[in-house]
């Protein structure tokens, strides 16, 4: 008896993530992201100052920390995925074979997404000893794999997007990392803001939190790591992170990909007529 | 290659040989592309059939790549139509089933081994893997590989990654086989094999070959037709000796000593049919000899003038009709059009 074919989007998939694995792109990501949270959690467990800091407070900042530095991680992968094909020449002989374009992008997505669960699996152990049995790793263990996992897939696509639309490799990285910056910036001091302004400012603040996927996700982590809030008085901090990754994939998946072409930028989704 | 009397953006088809008769397995009509105000491609239209070779010329700028980006259904044609196998450029996915390409400058994945490498490519062609691998392994040693199916392609050498790639461009056995300069960058021993490599796909595959070349002594010994493109447009097409004989062939080139220069010009130029004998600028050594209109369907001149020099007791190191190569008449064709 036969076997039947492999779906395209499987093959392309096991082909991207031994690029990046046995390439050693992810792998040399993943490898400095272990040595610099190893040094982050390692300063917090041993310097002086930052001793003092609570230990509920320490176990939000590993958190937080590997969070950022996993989606970054999936976001440049991402962003290499299409430019980084177009300029190694290697994309013009995938779009020559009669396979769906979606398909190829489903692929490459799920390649860019694999990062995730091991950088996740390298930080629980940090977690676990710097939390030195608080119970607040509870809270750390169940809501930060859940709103990495939320936004990992969106940074990815995201990634990705930018991937397909931009001419070169070089500016995917760096439009990439521009809008990393742009949404990890504000969330890097989210929490902060509201405690030492006036009620209408907290108000502003909140909003602009809520509107920015990874501000809002940390500022939940905040709320329930640190106040240990319980969940129906934090449920709308989920809001962006959950709609955020489905503008995304669904820009990803319904628009750019069924239009990936050599040739970059925003094309047509159907052919013009001839 | 299908007649069109009076057209000149159809080949001449019923003087293309005995092969002639195959089966049209790439029709292309009236094809256009624009970028912005500058007119890419205006109106290509030929013919190929199964077993045949076209040579795909033009120099730079000519629409070379954009033609063959189309006919690969990489990019859509403004106007006009085509087909492989019969199949419509309108069903895109379908035509991909039926063609392979070398573009001209393709990558390599670093990790890949060759036959891991063709597998793949013979998965994306929907087999399963036992049989892309089978198919692969069988390609690798048509093409002349099988001592490095296990070895990385990123260690393969430049003649080495060409032939991986007409590999890849056979994985599903196409009816048409698009290569763009397939021998560049090679040297002349890998070039000589690999053009009988492609000889060989189509003459044992039947499948039609378009070779995109700018070594034109190349498409001359291999190919059966020719497109000949300038601005976009095809200014030559037909069976490669048709084209090659509209051209003028009423200059012959002469090497001699360059200390017999003189005596030979004063010798030439006594022959009737000669117009006249001028050294040829920057070439020390060669004559140009022009005859008179019409003294080139005259083949005994060619006698008459070498036998002028040999009784002159000249030595004659090279004699050379002019116009009658195919780099002659891509030449005169695209005078002016050249980058």
């Amino acid at each position: 008896m036969s076997r039947s074919a492999s779906p395209v989007w499987r093959i392309v998939f096991w082909r991207e993530l031994r690029d990046q694995w046995i390439g050693g792109k992810a792998l040399s990501m993943i490898l400095i992201y272990t040595i610099l949270l190893g040094i982050y959690a390692y300063l917090f467990a041993s310097n002086s100052e930052l001793n003092l800091l609570p230990l509920k407070q320490m176990v939000l900042e590993i958190v937080k920390a590997a969070i950022f530095v996993g989606l970054f991680i999936c976001m440049i992968i991402g962003a290499d995925s299409v430019s980084g094909e177009r300029e190694r020449a290697t994309l013009e002989g995938l779009l020559l074979t009669p396979t769906s374009r979606r398909e190829i992008v489903v692929g490459k997505f799920l390649s860019a997404l694999s990062p995730w669960p091991v950088a996740l699996a390298v930080a629980i152990p940090y977690w676990v000893v710097l939390s030195k049995g608080d119970p607040a790793l509870g809270q750390a263990l169940l809501w930060g794999p859940l709103m990495g996992t939320l936004l990992a897939p969106a940074f990815a696509g995201l990634g990705m997007l930018v991937s397909v639309w931009c001419s070169s490799n070089k500016t995917s990285m760096l439009v990439s990392v521009a809008l990393y910056l742009v949404l990890i910036l504000p969330a890097t001091y989210s929490g902060l803001a509201t405690a030492t302004v006036s009620s209408q400012a907290a108000e502003h603040s909140n909003l602009l939190q809520l509107a920015n996927p990874l501000a809002a996700s940390v500022r939940l982590l905040n709320d329930v790591v640190m106040s240990n809030a319980p969940v129906h008085r934090v449920w709308h901090w989920v809001t962006t992170p959950v709609l955020f990754p489905i503008i995304v994939l669904a820009v990803l998946f319904l628009y750019a990909g069924p239009s990936l072409q050599l040739e970059p930028g925003m094309q047509r989704l159907r052919p013009r007529p001839i | 290659m299908n007649a069109q009397k009076g057209d000149p953006t159809h080949m001449q088809s019923d003087q293309t040989g005995p092969a002639g008769t195959g089966t049209d397995v790439l029709v292309a009509e009236g094809l256009a592309k624009t970028y912005g105000p500058r007119h890419a491609l205006r109106g290509l239209s030929f013919t190929l059939k199964a077993g045949r070779m076209l040579g795909f010329l033009g120099p730079n700028g000519a629409g070379k790549t954009t033609s063959i980006r189309i006919l690969t259904t990489i990019m859509e044609p403004d106007a006009g139509h085509f087909t492989v196998d019969g199949i419509s450029h309108k069903h895109p996915d379908q035509i991909r089933r039926r063609i392979g390409v070398l573009p001209e400058s393709f990558g390599l994945p670093k990790q890949m081994t060759g036959i891991e490498y063709l597998t793949y490519f013979g998965q994306l062609y929907g087999r399963t893997a036992s049989d892309a691998k089978a198919i692969g392994l069988r390609l690798m040693e048509e093409v002349g590989l099988k001592q490095r199916t296990r070895s990385l392609v990123s260690t393969y050498s430049h003649g080495m990654r060409q032939r991986i790639g007409i590999a890849r461009a056979l994985v599903n056995d196409p009816v048409v086989v698009f290569l763009d300069e397939p021998t560049i960058g090679l040297d002349p021993r890998g070039q000589q094999e690999l053009l009988g490599l492609v000889q060989q796909i189509a003459s044992d595959r039947r499948a039609g070959v378009i070779l995109c070349s700018h070594l034109l002594s190349e498409v001359e010994s291999v190919c059966d037709d020719v497109v000949i493109l300038s601005s976009g447009e095809i200014v030559a097409s037909g069976a490669v000796s048709e084209v090659i004989g509209r051209t003028e062939q009423n200059v012959i080139r002469i090497r001699v000593p360059t200390d017999a220069m003189d005596e030979a010009q004063r010798e030439l130029e006594a022959i009737p049919a000669v117009h006249r004998v001028v050294p040829a600028s920057g070439q020390p050594g060669w004559l140009r000899v022009e005859l008179d209109e019409g003294a080139s369907d005259d083949h005994p001149i060619n006698n008459r003038i070498l036998e002028t020099l040999i009784r002159a007791e000249i030595p004659i190191l090279s004699f050379e009709p002019e116009g009658g190569r195919l780099q002659d008449v891509f030449l005169q064709l695209t005078a002016g059009a050249i980058k």
